[in-house]
């Protein structure tokens, strides 16, 4: 009986000291996991967010993931010279190498922050890359149907609930690339994103590419997530073509000239 | 197999996967070996402050003992403010030992940044240039 009971006294402090321990630790990951969110705000995405991904010759899509192109878009294709990507050689001419606009899509796979502004009837973007910015008219208009073609296109969104911004664009003028392998499109380019704020720091954001005169079927841009950055502040880094030029001169051409080795 | 074995391969097959992540996923500039990154010492003899990519000059003394002058990319000036740099965090002079991305070709050049880019100076000081 004795011996029963000093086991059980054991049994029990071992289990109150396993069950402490883990109480403890669980509070800890608990304060470490920090403090509840604060909920996400309705239909307001403005901040300053983060794109999670490393930019690149396959940020906005994998090369697998490209339909098949026309036969238009495939010769224009084969003439690009993208610096990024499994066809990137020396005396590139992707178009942001002169500081043309870096256009839309492709500007918001980028390293860098974004910020979305809430203004009467539209939602602006700004996007430190290159110091551009996009309007998204939320005031129930449509797309233009006669304007001119423009490298960021014209872009109109709605709430689908009170968490979810929807955004169709058209418009666009064909001299930007779809990312930096250099995909070509056509004016007739139209685009459906998805803004899901899934909590008061996330967004899950998709995009769908339509062009039937390039691409045999819709593209299916990569699924990021957006986060948000409550302390950074977007920079004025504008692209400057004598120092785009001067890099191009001093780095990118020696590194990508034939091999020395 | 046992228990511990399988234990330790799990173990090892994960921590493979964790750190192969960020130096595969990086870039993607085909110029660069980013598999196969090195760490290089020299002087500091320009900094270029600029988009679209900061650029830091080194003259750098091969095993022969000459003079081989490097011109490495890092990210641009945004991301490496963000990483508490600032355009004199480096200067002309500076004696520092930097990790970067070799260009495949031969040539002295290369790309510091991302998860695997790191700059060293000799008072055991490191600036980094995460992107996120």
């Amino acid at each position: 009986m004795r011996i029963r009971l000093v086991r059980f006294r054991v049994a029990s402090a071992v289990i109150l000291t396993f069950s402490l321990a883990a109480f403890a630790q669980a509070g800890q990951q608990q304060t470490a996991a920090k403090t509840p969110a604060a909920p996400a705000p309705k239909r307001d995405l403005s901040g300053v967010w983060q794109y999670q991904g490393a930019g690149g010759a396959e940020s906005f899509a994998a090369e697998k993931d490209i339909p098949p192109m026309t036969p238009w878009a495939k010769a224009k294709f084969d003439e690009e010279i993208p610096g990024y990507g499994s066809r990137a050689r020396a005396g590139g001419n992707d178009p942001i190498l002169q500081c043309d606009p870096i256009g839309f899509p492709r500007v918001m796979f980028m390293p860098t922050p974004i910020e979305f502004v809430n203004a009467p009837g539209r939602v602006l973007q700004f996007f430190e890359r290159e110091h551009e910015w996009r309007p998204i008219w939320t005031d129930g208009r449509s797309l233009p149907t006669d304007v001119d073609p423009a490298w960021y296109g014209h872009a109109i969104g709605h709430w689908e609930g009170d968490y979810t911004l929807v955004v169709e664009s058209s418009g666009f003028n064909d001299k930007s690339w779809l990312s930096p392998a250099g995909y070509p499109h056509t004016e007739d380019m139209r685009i459906t994103e998805r803004y899901q704020r899934v909590d008061h720091d996330t967004i899950l954001y998709t995009l769908t590419v339509i062009d039937p005169k390039a691409y045999t079927k819709p593209i299916e841009g990569r699924h990021v997530t957006l986060k948000l950055r409550p302390h950074e502040e977007i920079e004025e880094l504008p692209c400057v073509w004598s120092e785009e030029n001067a890099f191009t001169k001093r780095i990118r051409e020696p590194a990508a000239a034939k091999t020395t080795k | 197999m046992d228990l511990k074995k399988l234990v330790a391969s799990f173990v090892l097959i994960a921590s493979l996967l964790i750190f192969s992540g960020p130096m595969l996923a990086h870039h993607g500039n085909v110029a660069y070996d980013e598999i196969h990154p090195i760490t290089i010492a020299g002087t500091v003899t320009e900094v270029v402050w600029a988009n679209p990519h900061v650029q830091i000059f080194l003259d750098v003394k091969d095993d022969k003992g000459k003079i081989v002058s490097w011109g490495i990319e890092s990210q641009s000036p945004g991301i490496l403010h963000r990483n508490g740099w600032n355009k004199s965090s480096i200067k002309q002079g500076d004696q520092i030992t930097i990790t970067l991305a070799p260009s495949k070709n031969g040539a002295p050049v290369g790309f510091s940044g991302g998860n695997t880019g790191k700059v060293v100076f000799t008072d055991g000081r490191v600036l980094r240039m995460n992107e996120r």
